[in-house]
């Protein structure tokens, strides 16, 4: 009974995301996919068990519409992948729309991640999903070149909202927002967006002997060893939960990541080839709590 | 410990996704769409090589399943032929599937998308780049007469002439006047548009041709056509389908209903939305 019993705990153990946030965001798991890399819903329903996940993390969402970038929108060299999307998306109107009532069948909490450049819009984007069924949480995308000042008013207008905020920091903004941000109340932490990087694109149709070159977000296993090098320095240094993203490819990845004191793990666009990974990973990590016979 | 585990959680009052758990498992999940393919062998087909597997699911005409040979991402792979046990697709010399073992394992996502809708027409248009031809080769014997209007640069790039049945009415168009008419699909050398008479001719068309061409397609077929039925004519669209499910965003394209994923509003669209 008793091994019963922790096996069932097991199945049952939350994590807490935001224990300072008034109503939480407690996860069944520690495993969620990235933004960007999941769709909006259930659009991996054939192939992903969700049961086992912690969260489900939209793609990024914007107050308005916004139109794909011009492609290529994909590079791929070695185990290196580039994607600049533009972060196309059909508006959190539209998103509401479409999505809210798978939302509320997940048997996940929905962590929407937002992208705003004014501190109005991000209010207004909390507002709209204030009430939402099915909503736990939201995560606010920084881009590179944000100042600390705007990032800091960007969270403060999310935090009018009712949702837990989670601050997405970029990979090489980490440094001069994270301290900031944790002291104007950020909920938790995700460490970090992709980084960005260049690859080569193939060549040029008007001039076939040119060489073209893409930059966007690379999605690489090279992003882990870096990954864990930010968990090293920061985990523990913030006061909020981290959410470790970037490279996580098995179970002893994600191990690696909470030894180092994440809270959870965010698998990124790694999934695309094998979307078993994060089911894997999931309860990978679910499984050392059940005592060997 | 005559309950189960699942009993003992939907017991639990601290479980509280507990009870939406059950019934997401029992009323939303449907069966995996992952599987293995084997390989059987490959054959050379200038310009390409036809690589054969056996699958329990092989896709329709114009759908795709994303292969997994090792590298970063999937590639899609559109049946040049099927058969219930397995299909057939068209790969480019040098591909690594081309130096699989007979017997391998592929891992295989899918089938996903919206194939070719050809249905009990007697007269039937197929219009393709020679480079992109291969999706539209199913349709080869899906009516009772099936012409053929297929461009390429040259000669040498036009596919074996015994891959493409008598029976086809072949019009050829080279870019060099190597074969067939001089000119392009959208215009011939002496000016006149080159699928016109066949567009009027046929009951359905399918294309299979880079979607950057569509537009001007779309225009002829409006020009021959006054009020073409829904689907009348259909558009292959090949882009970069990394994940096949409409999750990553990369295989937008624009259309005229605003911009749509190849992979699930698509692979194939009517030509009349570009």
């Amino acid at each position: 009974m008793l091994l019963f019993r922790l096996f069932a705990f097991s199945l049952i153990r939350m994590i807490e995301l935001a224990p300072n946030h008034k109503y939480g965001l407690p996860l069944p798991a520690p495993v969620m996919p990235a933004a960007g890399v999941f769709g909006y819903g259930d659009e991996y329903r054939d192939l992903v068990d969700y049961t086992c996940l912690g969260a489900l993390v939209t793609n990024p969402v914007s107050l308005h519409p916004r139109r794909a970038a011009h492609p290529p929108r994909i590079a791929a060299h070695r185990e290196h992948l580039i994607v600049h999307t533009g972060l196309a998306n059909p508006g959190l109107r539209a998103v509401l729309r479409e999505h809210r009532a798978s939302w509320e069948r997940l048997p996940i909490p929905v962590i929407v991640h937002l992208i705003a450049t004014t501190p109005a819009e991000t209010a207004a984007l909390c507002e709209q999903l204030s009430g939402a069924r099915g909503v736990g949480g939201v995560e606010l995308g920084l881009s590179e070149g944000v100042a600390a000042r705007q990032a800091v008013a960007l969270l403060e207008a999310a935090r009018e909202g009712d949702l837990p905020v989670i601050v997405r920091v970029p990979f090489s903004r980490v440094e001069t927002l994270a301290l900031p941000l944790a002291q104007a109340g950020a909920d938790a932490f995700t460490l970090t967006a992709p980084p960005r990087a260049v690859l080569p694109a193939g060549l040029s149709s008007d001039a076939p002997d040119t060489r073209l070159y893409m930059r966007g977000r690379l999605y690489s296993t090279a992003a882990f060893p870096q990954l864990l090098n930010v968990l090293a320095r920061w985990a523990r240094r913030l006061d909020v939960p981290v959410i470790a993203c970037g490279g996580v490819t098995s179970v002893e990845d994600a191990l690696a990541c909470l030894e180092l004191g994440a809270a959870a793990i965010q698998v990124d666009a790694l999934l695309w080839r094998d979307p078993a990974l994060i089911e894997r990973v999931a309860r990978g990590l679910a499984a050392p709590v059940v005592p060997a016979l | 410990m005559a309950c189960s585990v699942r009993q003992y959680i939907s017991d639990n009052p601290y479980c509280i996704s507990s009870l939406s758990i059950t019934q997401y498992e029992l009323r939303i999940r449907p069966m995996s769409k992952q599987h293995t393919a084997i390989f059987r062998e490959a054959c050379p087909e200038p310009p390409f090589w036809a690589v054969t597997f056996e699958s329990p699911h092989p896709p329709a005409p114009g759908c795709f399943v994303l292969a997994d040979f090792g590298g970063p991402l999937r590639e899609a792979l559109f049946p040049a032929a099927t058969n219930a046990t397995g299909f057939t697709a068209m790969l480019l010399p040098r591909h690594p599937a081309t130096h699989l073992l007979p017997g391998a394992q592929v891992d295989l996502l899918g089938p996903f998308g919206r194939g070719f809708r050809v249905g009990a027409v007697s007269r039937l248009l197929l219009v393709a780049e020679a480079a992109l031809l291969p999706p539209l080769l199913p349709l080869l014997e899906a009516a009772p007469a099936v012409a053929l209007a297929l461009e390429a640069p040259t000669r040498a790039r036009l596919p074996a002439p015994e891959r493409i049945p008598p029976a086809v009415e072949l019009h050829l168009i080279t870019q060099d006047g190597s074969a067939g008419l001089l000119g392009t699909l959208e215009q011939t050398h002496e000016g006149q548009a080159s699928l016109a008479e066949l567009l009027a001719w046929a009951e359905c068309v399918c294309f299979s041709c880079e979607s950057a061409r569509y537009p001007a397609l779309a225009a002829q077929m409006r020009a021959a056509r006054l009020h073409p039925a829904p689907d009348f004519a259909q558009a292959l669209v090949q882009v970069a389908m990394p994940c096949g499910v409409g999750a990553c965003e990369i295989c937008r394209v624009q259309t005229q209903r605003g911009e749509q994923h190849a992979c699930t509003h698509g692979p194939v669209f009517d030509i009349l939305d570009f």
